[in-house]
């Protein structure tokens, strides 16, 4: 208690510089006079009184030392004094400072973009209530890694027979089109169990959520997001209880979500919500089929249950279900549980570790130089601090000096790069758009903020500490007496090792860039399969409700009134798009091979209209395409790919042959046996798959029950320039149908290829710079050197030395430093590389001509450094080398 | 000539406070005159020690200063106990009564009683 009262009053004298030291010196004056006179009454002569008053007394000035220590905080004005004295010594040489704030705005701004982006996806909670307890549940198969969707049989048994979940919920999505007012409006929703907001924990702010009872067949209710309800809506109040035309059917509002509200998380948006029933049609086996795969499922933890546990129960109830029901079940004998917040960023985790630890060696880099650069200074500086600990500086007082300096520095450096990275952030949200999920959500804020404080403090330290050691070191006799540069060798060291790490670093940091650039480039390269430039894309859906009798002829007349549009070469429709993230996969039976149902194979399925292969340029190696006579009424057909044919019909002949895929046409008797009639050239689905996927193609006209084809138009002009005119088709053939997702065939790329990108775009932005810095650091070290040794090289020409020699000498010396660090980086790629594998395409983790380029381009630029600093010293005079010290 | 003892601040802060509490308010030199001749002259002081620890019980709150006349009526700071410092005092006064009584015992301690 004492001891805060008398912190506070110091606090408060330090504050205001209050000074007790006058009022000292007067009680003291006081003290000596009224000592003195008693003296003199005592009898003494008055020089005597006096000196013997001044003896009683004892030292004045330790008293008033010992009072100034009392009154005030002697540590924190000391520290004050060192940083006046930091700041004048650093104004003394802006270049240094200037060098060094820059340097370090680079990595710390750097740091604090890439720590923004990481806190947004990585760290920050999920915004439910106790998010830690949510958790994603997947089938998969025992034998394999391979995880699937939930069928809806599935899903409520689980749901039924679990012990770990206080609520386990389905969800998947689909899109309705709002009719009703002004302008059909195409809205993304998300069908999930009736329990959703309760596993949650989140209340809607209008109405109230879904119960129990409401995933009865028939019922159709639904929430709305609070953006739908402004933008639709005009945020009416009175909008619960009002119905809602959703492609067709009638739904009751019955609560509107908070703004904030998304689920999923990983969905760009969700316009509304509805319950299960509308997946429970009488005419469909939506929620009876049990082979039918598509939904997700997430969960609620009962208390001091784990995912482990839970993971556990989910495997024991797959694997009773696959006994139960080996027909739909066999290849889904297992299941996974893993935390929401895992499944919710995926390989992602990997990507922003590994742009996390670039990151963090770029400002290790910088710190290597900058710490380069104390060192050459504190040599110079030998004198001045041999000098203050020669009138009585600590060996801590002068480290305390020296890391206050650096802390300045880094400081500095600290408020310019959060600074910058206010700027910057903006830009690689940008470069990474929808490609990572809660991305768009990063900023700088008051975490970004102290984490660059914190990498401020270290970064500070790091670079200060090692120079402020090695000056402290400082012997004061000798470097006082001499004057002249002794005992440097062991710096000198230091400094190479210094630069020796750097040179490794930025070697891992360019592998792992150009491993990611060689996978970009050869992911951008990659044959398609299709030609996709002048390609037009869009989407519109043709409801059940109207179209079930009528989709076959609706789709005939609309692309024969698609192609008849001035600058359409051909159009055609398809239901999976590639390069769209659209997947379908349905088993088929081979007749002549006949396998139970749970263990039939699976391709990728896609239906298509007659003339697709010739509007995507997709070539038909054997038979012909689909026409317009392959209708419903005549022989069932498929096409299948090369990779299909490939793996299923090794060395035959599969155009003729027969198989059954499980594709519904919506008569009694089950799906047909269809007879291949041609192999086409694979079409690359995805910018990122690895493989040829096996696929076949059935004639939309043939099964007119399944919604809906994708347009693709091949165009002879700018494919934007048609879109008012395919717009202005599809109004004009049904004004209820929204046209969604316009785009040409590249942006589609462009989107799928975004994630590699950002990783390419930021490892090479980050190896560019690590590289710069290091050859900066580099040619800062062989100046420092050359500068340092210029008697000697003065010497050896004084004494016949050619100037090659002299260059060469300096070269050597560059690259005994630059082959040590290219061993040692490359020796730390080979072992580190591994963790990329999940980041790269068609590219080896240890590519040989990547390290090698990688190798080389470091040697180059560290010997073009190195190159200046020889010139200098072979241009050195050795007369006046010779006569200046 | 007997030897004269050196003092613990701790201590000096204690007389102080007595000084104080006995005579009432003192100038610096009064303090250490009076402390001089109570413990009669057995101390060995400089008179300049006073001066932290008078600055020390400042801040603590123990005690608290005015600017006055002195007797040859010159300016003077004078010292006076507060209510803390009569708290602080009585405190540390009971410990020391304590301390005090414990190494008596110890002191006057004979082998018989003990065994």
């Amino acid at each position: 208690m004492k001891a805060v009262h008398r912190f506070f009053v110091r606090l408060r004298n330090f504050a205001a510089h209050r000074r007790v030291d006058r009022r000292l010196q007067e009680e003291i004056e006081q003290h000596l006079a009224l000592q003195t006179e008693e003296n003199l009454r005592a009898g003494m002569t008055p020089a005597e009184a006096w000196r013997q008053a001044i003896l009683k007394f004892g030292s004045v000035q330790s008293v008033r030392e010992e009072c100034h220590s009392e009154e005030s905080l002697p540590l924190v004005e000391g520290v004050v004094q060192d940083l006046r004295y930091a700041l004048r010594i650093l104004r003394k040489s802006p270049s240094f400072t200037v060098v060094a704030i820059v340097t370090l705005a680079m990595g710390i701004g750097a740091n604090a973009t890439v720590f923004s982006v990481v806190d947004a996806i990585l760290l920050r909670p999920l915004p439910y209530s106790q998010p830690q307890r949510l958790v994603e549940a997947e089938s998969s198969s025992g034998r394999g890694t391979f995880a699937s969707n939930l069928s809806y049989p599935d899903f409520f048994d689980w749901r039924a027979q679990n012990h770990s979940f206080s609520h386990l919920v389905s969800y998947h999505d689909t899109s309705y089109t709002l009719t009703g007012s002004a302008r059909p409006v195409h809205v993304a929703a998300q069908i999930v169990s009736w329990d959703l907001l309760p596993m949650l924990g989140i209340n809607p702010i209008l109405g109230r959520g879904f119960t129990a009872a409401e995933e009865k067949r028939g019922t159709r209710v639904a929430l709305l997001s609070h953006a739908l309800w402004v933008a639709q809506f005009a945020a009416d109040p009175g909008i619960l209880g009002r119905t809602l035309q959703l492609s067709g059917d009638t739904f009751t509002v019955i609560g509107v979500m908070p703004a904030s509200f998304r689920f999923p998380i990983t969905a760009p948006k969700t316009d509304l919500w509805t319950t299960l029933a509308v997946d429970d049609t009488p005419a469909g086996d939506g929620v009876t089929n049990r082979g039918s795969h598509f939904l997700n499922a997430m969960g609620r933890l009962k208390p001091g249950v784990t995912v482990a546990q839970a993971d556990q129960d989910m495997k024991a109830i797959a694997t009773r279900l696959a006994r139960q029901y080996p027909d739909t079940n066999t290849k889904h004998d297992s299941a996974r549980v893993e935390s929401e917040l895992d499944a919710v960023l995926g390989d992602t985790r990997t990507l922003l570790v590994v742009i996390l630890c670039a990151v963090g060696l770029v400002l290790l880099i910088a710190c290597g130089n900058i710490a380069n650069l104390l060192l050459a200074r504190v040599s110079d500086r030998r004198r001045e601090i041999a000098m203050r600990s020669a009138v009585g500086a600590t060996r801590s007082r002068i480290v305390r000096q020296l890391l206050l300096e650096s802390l300045v520095l880094s400081c500095g450096g600290g408020l310019a790069g959060c600074a910058l990275a206010f700027f910057s952030t903006p830009v690689v949200l940008r470069l990474i758009g929808d490609s990572v999920p809660r991305a768009a959500d990063a900023g700088v804020n008051l975490q970004v903020l102290a984490f660059g404080l914190a990498v401020t403090l270290v970064a500070g330290i790091l670079f200060g500490l090692i120079p402020a050691i090695q000056a402290s070191k400082t012997d004061l006799v000798s470097t006082l007496k001499t004057g002249s540069l002794t005992d440097i060798s062991g710096r000198d060291r230091l400094r190479s090792a210094v630069i020796v790490g750097q040179v490794a670093l930025g070697i891992v940091l360019s592998a792992g860039a150009g491993l990611l650039i060689s996978t970009f480039v050869r992911l951008a390269h990659e044959d398609l399969g299709f030609r996709a430039d002048h390609l037009l894309t869009f989407r519109f859906e043709t409801p059940d409700n109207r179209y079930s009798k009528t989709r076959a002829p609706f789709y005939q007349e609309y692309f024969e009134r698609l192609r008849a549009i001035p600058g359409v070469e051909s159009a055609a429709g398809t239901m999976i798009l590639p390069m769209a993230s659209d997947d379908a996969d349905v088993s088929f039976q081979n007749p002549e091979h006949p396998l139970p149902e749970g263990q039939l194979p699976s391709a990728d399925i896609s239906l298509i209209s007659p003339g697709y292969f010739r509007a995507m340029q997709v070539p038909i190696l054997r038979g012909r395409d689909f026409s317009e006579a392959d209708t419903r009424d005549s022989l069932p057909v498929m096409i299948i790919n090369h990779a299909f044919a490939e793996k299923y019909f090794p060395g035959e002949d599969p155009v003729g042959r027969q198989l059954k895929p499980g594709a519904g046409d919506g008569r009694p008797g089950g799906p047909p046996l269809r007879t291949i009639i041609a192999i086409t050239g694979d079409i690359r689905h995805s910018m990122t798959q690895r493989q040829d996927r096996p696929a076949y193609f059935l004639p939309a006209a043939q099964l007119p029950t399944w919604c809906c084809l994708v347009s693709v138009v091949r165009t002879s002009v700018d494919p934007h320039a048609l879109e008012p005119a395919a717009r202005r088709l599809v109004a004009s053939m049904d004004k209820d149908i929204p046209v969604t997702d316009m785009a040409t065939m590249p942006e589609l790329m462009s989107v799928q290829l975004s994630q590699p990108r950002f990783a390419m775009v930021l490892l090479g932005a980050f190896a560019g710079l690590a590289l710069l810095l290091t050859v900066v650091g580099l040619y800062g070290v062989m100046m420092y050197s050359v500068a340092r040794r210029r008697r000697e090289i003065g010497l050896r020409l004084a004494l016949g030395a050619r100037h090659t020699l002299v260059v060469r000498m300096v070269l050597i010396e560059a690259s005994r430093l630059l082959a040590a660090g290219i061993a040692l980086g490359l020796t730390a790629s080979l072992l580190f590389s591994s963790v990329m594998k999940t980041m790269l395409y068609g590219t080896a983790e240890h590519d040989p001509m990547v390290l090698a380029a990688v190798c080389a381009a470091v040697a180059c630029t560290g010997l073009l450094a190195a190159w200046l600093p020889a010139l200098r010293a072979a241009s050195i005079e050795p007369m006046q080398a010779l006569r200046t010290d | 000539m007997k030897q004269k003892s050196d003092v613990q601040q701790g201590t000096l802060a204690l007389m102080v406070l007595k000084t104080l509490e006995v005579l009432g308010p003192l100038h610096g030199y009064g303090l250490a005159r009076r402390i001089e001749q109570i413990s009669g002259d057995l101390l060995s002081v400089n008179q300049g020690t006073l001066y932290p620890v008078l600055l020390r019980l400042e801040q603590e709150g123990a005690v608290a200063s005015d600017w006055g006349a002195s007797e040859n009526n010159r300016r003077a700071r004078f010292y006076r106990l507060t209510r803390a410092g009569r708290r602080q005092l009585q405190a540390e006064l009971d410990g020391w009564q304590q301390t005090s009584e414990i190494i008596a015992r110890f002191l006057t301690a004979k082998a018989e009683r003990l065994s």
